[in-house]
């Protein structure tokens, strides 16, 4: 009786065992079609889980910033294919164009970043200007205007470059989701 | 009969329980999946499709980022590049700026020896340079980091 119980014991548990493993590579591995039945097969250990990982080792996207400027790197010691920043006009929507909801973020990144670089290089070259003419000890009630309004330009540029990276890292998170896992 | 069934529910039980006690990284990209928002000078980690704010990293707030990425080993130890560079180059990049503030209203005062201002500014620079390259390098070992738990999630 007790090696009966002990076998009933260690079928739940080999039952259970195989619907826990199955679970945890569901993401990793989607169900395969057979070919000769027509049917999803009922196992997923037939697509080895190291390709997956594989797959994105080579492909995720990130970025690193580099004074004022960020790299575009893929991969996990990946080369760098391209450089974002003040008024540097690299494609990231052509570079994610796979995923739809990372072409967007790219689109948004792309208006942010060209605003942003526009408006805060014309804001700083303004204080420039203002500091120039006060340190001139020029008496023109103009210059103080500059400054002031010079460093409402650049925080206003500041802001949308912000919300650029903002849409960038979102781009690059939806492009790295739809990768083949 | 009645033993036996119970024998094998108890089994099956036991067994069930097991996925629960899977860590956050054997949950989906979509929940977990880790990216960095920067807003205002404050480094914000936020988690999933929900965007959950899971850390916030201000300009002399120290965050446990090792914490955050675990247990990932490779992100754990680009999370703890990140933690030495940091608060030293956010630290360094301040006393440069101070200096800096220092040299300008040491340039002010008429009858100062003119090596004062002109050190001081060598010195900020210096400073401002140096911290600038510590938070570059923090903010460099921080991407690397998300970027690794990302990929370690099943």
């Amino acid at each position: 009786m007790k090696s009966r119980i002990l076998r009933a014991l260690l079928i739940g548990a080999s039952v259970s065992g195989a619907a826990a493993g199955a679970q945890t590579i569901s993401h990793a591995a989607p169900p395969v079609a057979n070919s000769e039945s027509g049917t999803v097969a009922g196992s997923t250990r037939t697509a080895p889980p190291s390709d997956s990982s594989h797959s994105y080792d080579a492909q995720a996207l990130r970025f690193e910033s580099h004074w004022g400027s960020a790299d575009i790197i893929r991969g996990a010691n990946g080369p760098v294919i391209g450089t974002v920043g003040w008024f540097r006009g690299f494609d990231v929507e052509k570079l994610v164009e796979s995923s739809p909801q990372a072409a967007t973020e790219a689109r948004a990144f792309k208006t942010n970043n060209f605003r942003g670089s526009l408006v805060g290089g014309l804001g700083a070259a303004t204080v420039v200007v203002g500091a120039v003419l006060t340190s001139n000890s020029s008496n023109n009630a103009a210059s103080p205007i500059l400054i002031v309004a010079g460093a409402v330009a650049v925080a206003w540029g500041a802001q949308h470059l912000n919300t650029g990276y903002s849409a960038l890292s979102r781009a690059l998170w939806w492009y790295n989701r739809d990768l083949a896992r | 009969m009645s033993r036996l069934l119970l024998a094998l529910c108890t089994g099956t039980c036991i067994l069930i329980t097991g996925p629960t006690l899977l860590t956050a990284q054997e949950r989906s990209y979509d929940e977990n999946a880790l990216r960095i928002d920067e807003h205002g000078g404050t480094i914000s980690i936020v988690r999933g499709v929900s965007e959950t704010v899971v850390a916030k990293i201000g300009v002399f707030r120290a965050v446990d980022v090792a914490a955050v990425v675990s247990p990932s080993p490779k992100a754990i130890a680009e999370a703890t590049v990140f933690q030495r560079n940091y608060r030293p180059g956010t630290w360094i990049t301040s006393l440069g700026i101070a200096t800096l503030g220092a040299a300008v209203g040491a340039s002010r005062i008429s009858g100062l020896n003119r090596a004062i201002p002109t050190s001081l500014t060598i010195a900020s620079v210096s400073l401002i340079t140096y911290g600038g390259f510590r938070l570059e390098t923090a903010h460099r070992a921080l991407a690397r980091a998300i970027w690794w738990y990302n990929r370690d999630l099943k």
